[in-house]
This record gives structure tokens, C-alpha cells and sequence, in this order.
């Protein structure tokens, strides 16, 4: 029955999306949603959050100093797990007419979810509030934030690609450690060396399920051979160059000699990885306290160049739905008080995330968060070399696969660069020049 | 009573006959199960027609465009390789699942020590949870380091990429659904077994059949309606292929195993085309009901219903 149940469950949450019924996903989100309200000067707003338990349980703390803080507001944060799942359910509650004062959401829905006339254009806060400071939050983030000239969600979360390696396989291999100033052909080397398919062991790995994991790694090695995704005017492929066949080549060769693990998309590359078959790993922040945990003498430093040191960084958002004034203010100062230096330093230090303002480095309690996460210093430099954001439109998710089918044809060995590349540059100029 | 020139007296009310008659006392019975199915199904069968007219975000307000979600449809060559691997995939589960089932049912259908060890262990399978079985069968099949490949090894045969290899995922997921949904039909096939009358098998044996006679004229006739219903829950199941695709394969590699529903939530969930997503639901409904109409209608000349 299992399967079954499940094409009514589709077809009824697109039927419920076009016909704004009520929410499909269960009594408490649509309580929940209904249940703010606004009385006598006392304000209650809702608060969908996702993610791990880990951030769950720092979430619920933080809230909770905050509504004892604020005897005017009381927030109720509504935990939904995977944000994986966040879209689904906003986009019921939005049909349904009943949207959280706040959500969670992927920085890569943010140009479709700007569509929606309930979403809060934040602008008008943050240019009436100079104490905000929205120029201390990371470049990437505003950039991901930003929908045309609106701002229409709050940095709630960042990340990005740094390099991870295993000590001692560098050691056993003879080879020395990696460096902030290492290159591709260093990169390749060590891989190639830190290799033995005997011991079944691998110089790096990669996520070849053609989803947004995948493609997103190869954008970073395109930026750092000098490339971009699209033309500046967003109406041409420009991934097709001298640029994106040099990263694609990087991918074919190591690939052909069995120097990566090809990693199916069920993230198993990190117990790979924890148990001493890989030698590097481009990764984030989220993998760290598994690390940390297996024992491995690990390593972390910036992505290696080609002409530069580039990473990519993945932000995502606060967005903010429109529930009338009164909640509209309650949220906005909820925000600001969750994404204040003091207040993210505690959550960083809870979780082990990346601080997403820039001036949280300065404070006083920020040493003893990076020597509580060995590493996570790197990534929140790092942050400074993610100077490129993804495209902010709303055609990127089918991009995004064009170019996932390229990355998996090469890394399967399937495709020659050159010939995946035009390929794919055919299909995307065909998405941008569609009609909506 | 003929109407003589008396006054006729009036119907009785509609309520009054409603009342009285046998239908209601079945129409409350069966009216929890109608009001659920008219909820969660019809109605949002009846939406999602008109959301497949639409062009739609889901996200901003929606706008009325006509067929053109069905024409864009026909000229879609990923949906018409999502449709091949579709029916690729259900032409090879349903024979082998119904075939299969058939030879394991007849198996434990006997007086055996542990029968009941058994048929619990093929029935296990099915009350597992998809994502438990994908996350298994991953690891079985992941190329370098799992056990299929070392059994592989071992009999020195050469390693496979399995689920990594666009030419052989869609036949490992064949193989893993197959043996996830084993148990259900097994459990059917048995029920159906056990309903044979024990005299008409007598009578054969006294008649001088041998075993391979009496399965092939007495049982597998009997068993008919039971496979009748195999095989068409078997199909709709295939048509509707998701859960096993989402946890394992994603549709890849290279899109070899994106069938129609992975296809629809492709487009309504991850391109954000609600009105493309509802179209395609649409074509796959009606496909089925096709499927199934045809399957019934050879279904009832073709088998044997003991009264």
C-alpha cells in the first residue's frame, strides 16, 4: 500500500495548491499558522525551522530567551526536520492561505518563493534601521537574499567547500599536507598518489547524483579556472569555455584512473571517509562533528586554485510572510534579534554552524567556538572567498539538472567535456530563451 | 388498487421511502469509506484536472492556459523516455513479482517444520519500510565496497557498477522492488490455495493425474481470480513507480531510471511547473484506468469464477 498511497498524495497537494484548501500536511502546521495573533499590545508569531535535531534543540533555547526577553511577543517555532521537506508544506500553507509569520527556506527557492505576493519586501526595514548593519552579513548571502532589487529574506544559515583531508593517508603516502597555496596540479597529484584500488582507497570523492550537490562542486572549479555560469545578462550559457572544459577535464581524469568515490548520493562518502578510504574531501561545515567524532586525524584548509582560490557557499534564508502589520513587526524584530553578532555567536557555539555576519569574528566568546569545532575557522574565512553567487532565477533548478547530466556523464565516463559541455549549453540557452 | 375515481393518496414522502428501504442501512455502512475516497481521492482528481489547464508556480497566483500543459506534453522527449522506462520496468516486475509469488506460494503451502518461519520471512520484506530498503540495497550494490561485488569477486567474475551504471539500474530496481512486493502476492497466492477444495484434488489424484496435471487443470484455473487481481494491483503499482527511485537512484544515472512519477515530481517540485506536474498526473491516470479496463475485460473471459 506503501506505493500506492503515494500518486493521490501528489495529486492532492497539487489539487489543494490550486484550489487553496487547507494545508495538506497536517493539523499542526495549519494550527500553528492560524495561531498567531495580535491583542491588547501582546503579538504571538509562528516560526517554521528545519534542519537537524542539533540545530532543533539550539533553536528551541534561543527562543526561549527570547520570549523571555520580549514580554510583548511569543514565538512559536514550529521544528518540520529535513528542510528538504520546508517547500512542500509552505506551499500548501500559502495555497491554504495561512502561511508561518516565518520559514526557513533554500537560498535556491528564493526567486520563485519572491513571487508570491504574501512574501515581505524586507527593504523597507533594513533601510529604516542603520543599527541592522546588512552590510555585515557575507557578500554571497545578501546576493541570495536579494530577488531583483528586493530583499525578501534574512541570512539564516551558511556554508561552503573547503578542503578536508586524512593525515595520516598523506603521511602513509609520503606525500606532504595540503596548503592555502596549493593548485590544481598539486591537488591532482595528491590524489592520484593517495590512491590504491587494492586497498580499495581514493584520493577524493564526489557526489555524482546530477542533483544541486553535484553541480554545485563543479561551479566552484569553474570559478576557479576563471569562468562563469551564465553571460552578464543572463541570457546565454557561458559555462561552455576554455574555463569549464578545464574543471570538466580535472573531473574526467581522476575519474578514468579510479582516483575518486563516486558517491551515489546517499552521502555515503563520509562513513567512506571516517573509516580512512578517501584522502580528501571538498566539503562544509555540516560534515565536521561526524568527523570529529570518528577519530580521524583530519585537516582543514581553503580549495586549491587554478587561477584563483574560489569556494561556493550555499546561504539560505528567513523569509517572512505577510500576516498583517502588527505580526509583520513582531517577525522583523524577532529576526534582528536572532541574526544580532551576540545572539548568532550562541547559536554557532550550540550547533557548530558558520556564523553569518561578518563581526561575529570580533567578539570576545568567538575562540572558544573555533577551538570547539578544530577547522571550522577555515570555513568562516573561507566565507570570504565566495565571491560568486549561483544565478538568482527561477529557471535555475532545471539549469542546475542540465548541468548535473553533464557532471555525471563525465564522471561515469559517458561524455567527453567538450561534448557534455555543448550539450548542456544547448538545453539551458533553450530554458532561458523559454517564455516564463 | 386501480385508480377508481377514489383520490389517489399522495407518494409517500422521499424521506418515508428512503426509510424503509434496504439501501440505506448499506449506503450508512459503506458512506465513511465514499466520504474518505471522495476526499482524498475525487476531489483531488477533479483538481487536479483543472490545475493541469493552468500555468502555475504554485507559489504566485495561477493563470488559465487551455491545453497547452497536454500539447508541450507531446512534444516533451523526456517524458517520452520517462513513459519507455516505465513500461520497461512493468512489463519485467509484474511477470516476474506474479510468477515468483506463484512458485514461493506453492512452496509454503505444505506441512513442513518452520512453515511458519518462513512465510513470516517472506513477508518481511514487504512491512519494511522503502527507505530501509533502498539504504540496504545501496550498500549491497555500491560498487566498491559492497557484498555483491565481493561475492562477485570471490567467484571471480567481473565487479558491476549495479545502481551507477545507466545500462543496469533500472534492472536493479526491478530486482529490489521485486523483492520488496514478493510478500504481498505471496500472501494472496496462499489465501487462494488454501481456498482449493481438498476434493477436487482427491478426485484428480484418484483420477491418475500427475502433480505437474493437477497444478496446470485443477489449481492454477482455480487460482485465476487471485491472479487476475496480482496482476492488475501489480501493474498499477509498477505505472506508479516513485518511493524506490526517490531513495535510491534519484532517476539517475544519466536519467535512466526517471520514470513518470519521478518525472512529475521533478517538474511540480523541483522546476516549480504545478500546472506540467497536474498534466502529467492526468496522462498517467487515464493510462492506468486504460491498462486496467483492458486487463478486466480479458480478466472476465478469461477466468474461472467457482460459484
Amino acid at each position: 500500500m506503501k506505493r500506492l498511497a503515494l500518486l493521490p498524495l501528489i495529486v492532492g497537494t497539487l489539487a489543494l495548491a490550486a484550489c487553496g484548501g487547507t494545508s495538506s500536511s497536517g493539523g499542526s502546521a495549519s494550527k500553528a499558522a492560524s495561531g498567531g495573533s495580535s491583542s491588547g499590545g501582546h503579538t504571538t508569531i509562528t516560526v517554521w525551522q528545519g534542519d537537524t535535531e542539533t540545530e532543533a534543540a539550539a533553536f528551541k533555547t534561543l527562543v526561549a530567551e527570547f520570549n523571555r526577553t520580549h514580554p510583548t511577543i511569543t514565538v512559536n517555532s514550529q521544528f518540520y526536520g529535513n528542510s528538504d521537506y520546508a517547500l512542500q508544506k509552505v506551499l500548501a500553507a500559502i495555497a491554504g492561505g495561512k502561511p508561518p509569520d516565518i520559514s526557513y527556506l533554500y537560498g535556491s527557492w528564493a526567486p520563485n518563493i519572491a513571487t508570491n505576493p504574501q512574501v515581505v519586501k524586507l527593504n523597507k526595514f533594513i533601510n529604516a534601521d542603520p543599527s541592522f548593519n546588512w552590510n555585515d552579513f557575507f557578500p554571497a548571502e545578501r546576493k541570495v537574499a536579494t530577488v531583483g532589487n528586493n530583499i525578501i529574506g534574512v541570512p539564516a544559515l551558511v556554508d561552503n567547500l573547503a578542503l578536508v583531508y586524512n593525515k595520516t593517508l598523506f603521511q602513509q603516502a609520503g606525500i606532504p599536507t595540503p596548503t592555502p597555496q596549493w593548485t590544481w596540479s598539486d591537488f591532482e597529484n595528491a590524489a592520484l598518489k593517495l590512491t590504491d584500488p587494492a586497498k580499495k582507497q581514493f584520493g577524493w570523492a564526489y557526489v555524482n547524483d546530477a542533483s544541486e550537490d553535484t553541480v554545485w562542486r563543479y561551479w566552484a572549479m569553474l570559478w576557479q579556472a576563471g569562468g562563469s555560469i551564465l553571460s552578464p545578462d543572463a541570457k546565454q550559457a557561458a559555462f561552455n569555455s576554455a574555463a569549464g572544459v578545464k574543471a570538466m577535464t580535472l573531473l574526467q581524469q581522476l575519474s578514468a584512473k579510479h582516483a575518486i568515490y563516486l558517491d551515489d548520493g546517499s552521502d555515503n562518502y563520509l562513513s567512506v571517509f571516517n573509516n580512512g578510504h578517501i584522502g580528501m574531501l571538498w566539503t562544509g561545515p555540516w560534515d565536521l562533528a561526524q568527523i570529529i567524532q570518528s577519530k580521524v586525524k583530519y585537516g582543514v584548509t581553503i580549495l586549491p586554485a587554478d587561477q584563483n582560490h574560489q569556494t561556493i557557499s550555499g546561504p539560505d534564508n528567513w523569509v517572512m510572510f505577510n500576516n498583517g502589520s502588527a505580526r509583520e513587526q513582531a517577525a522583523w524584530t524577532f529576526l534582528k534579534w536572532l541574526t544580532s553578532p551576540a545572539i548568532d555567536l550562541q547559536w554557532v557555539t550550540l550547533t557548530g554552524d558558520l556564523p553569518v555576519r561578518a563581526s561575529v569574528a570580533k567578539l570576545a566568546g568567538y575562540t572558544k567556538f573555533t577551538q570547539r569545532y578544530p577547522g571550522i575557522g577555515v570555513w568562516a574565512a573561507n566565507l570570504n572567498n565566495a565571491t560568486q553567487a549561483r544565478p538568482q532565477i527561477t529557471t535555475y533548478p532545471k539549469i542546475s539538472t542540465a548541468i548535473g547530466q553533464a557532471v555525471q556523464g563525465v564522471l561515469l565516463g559517458k561524455a567527453q567535456p567538450q561534448q557534455a559541455l555543448s550539450q548542456a549549453a544547448q538545453q539551458v540557452n533553450g530554458i532561458l530563451a523559454a517564455p516564463g | 388498487m386501480t385508480a377508481s375515481g377514489i383520490a389517489v393518496s399522495p407518494r409517500p414522502s422521499l424521506l418515508k421511502r428512503l426509510a424503509a428501504s434496504d439501501h440505506l442501512a448499506g449506503w450508512a455502512f459503506v458512506a465513511p469509506a465514499v466520504i474518505l475516497i471522495a476526499v482524498f481521492a475525487l476531489i483531488p482528481i477533479g483538481w487536479s484536472l483543472l490545475l493541469s489547464l493552468q500555468s502555475t508556480n504554485l507559489i504566485a497566483p495561477a493563470h488559465y492556459v487551455g491545453l497547452a500543459n497536454y500539447r508541450a506534453l507531446t512534444k516533451d522527449p523526456a517524458f517520452r523516455s520517462a513513459i519507455g522506462h516505465t513500461l520497461v520496468y512493468t512489463v519485467l516486475f509484474v511477470p516476474i513479482s506474479v510468477a515468483g509469488a506463484l512458485g514461493i506460494a506453492v512452496a509454503l503451502n505444505r506441512r513442513i517444520r518452520g512453515i511458519r518461519f518462513y512465510r513470516v520471512a517472506v513477508f518481511v520484506p514487504l512491512v519494511t519500510s522503502t527507505v530501509a530498503t533502498g539504504i540496504i540495497f545501496l550498500w549491497l550494490l555500491d560498487p566498491t565496497f559492497g557484498l555483491v561485488n565481493y561475492v562477485l569477486h570471490l567467484l571471480g567474475l567481473p565487479q558491476q557498477q549495479f545502481l551507477q551504471d545507466p545500462n543496469q539500474a533500472l534492472y536493479c530496481i526491478v530486482v529490489m522492488t521485486v523483492w520488496s512486493w514478493l510478500g504481498f502476492d505471496v500472501i494472496i497466492y496462499l489465501a487462494a490455495l488454501q481456498g482449493i477444495p481438498e476434493d477436487l484434488l482427491e478426485a484428480s489424484e484418484m483420477d491418475g493425474a500427475s502433480r505437474w496435471a493437477t497444478f496446470r487443470s485443477i489449481v492454477l484455473p482455480l487460482l485465476g481470480p487471485a491472479t487476475l487481481f496480482i496482476v492488475v494491483w501489480s501493474t498499477i503499482n509498477a505505472l506508479q513507480l516513485f518511493d524506490e527511485i526517490y531513495v535510491t537512484t534519484r532517476g539517475g544515472p544519466l536519467g535512466s531510471t526517471t520514470v513518470i512519477v519521478y518525472y512529475l515530481y521533478q517538474q511540480a517540485f523541483q522546476f516549480f511547473n504545478g500546472g506540467y506536474g497536474a498534466a502529467i498526473a492526468y496522462v498517467l491516470f487515464l493510462g492506468i484506468l486504460i491498462v486496467t479496463l483492458l486487463q478486466l475485460w480479458i480478466g472476465r473471459r478469461r477466468v474461472y469464477y467457482s460459484s
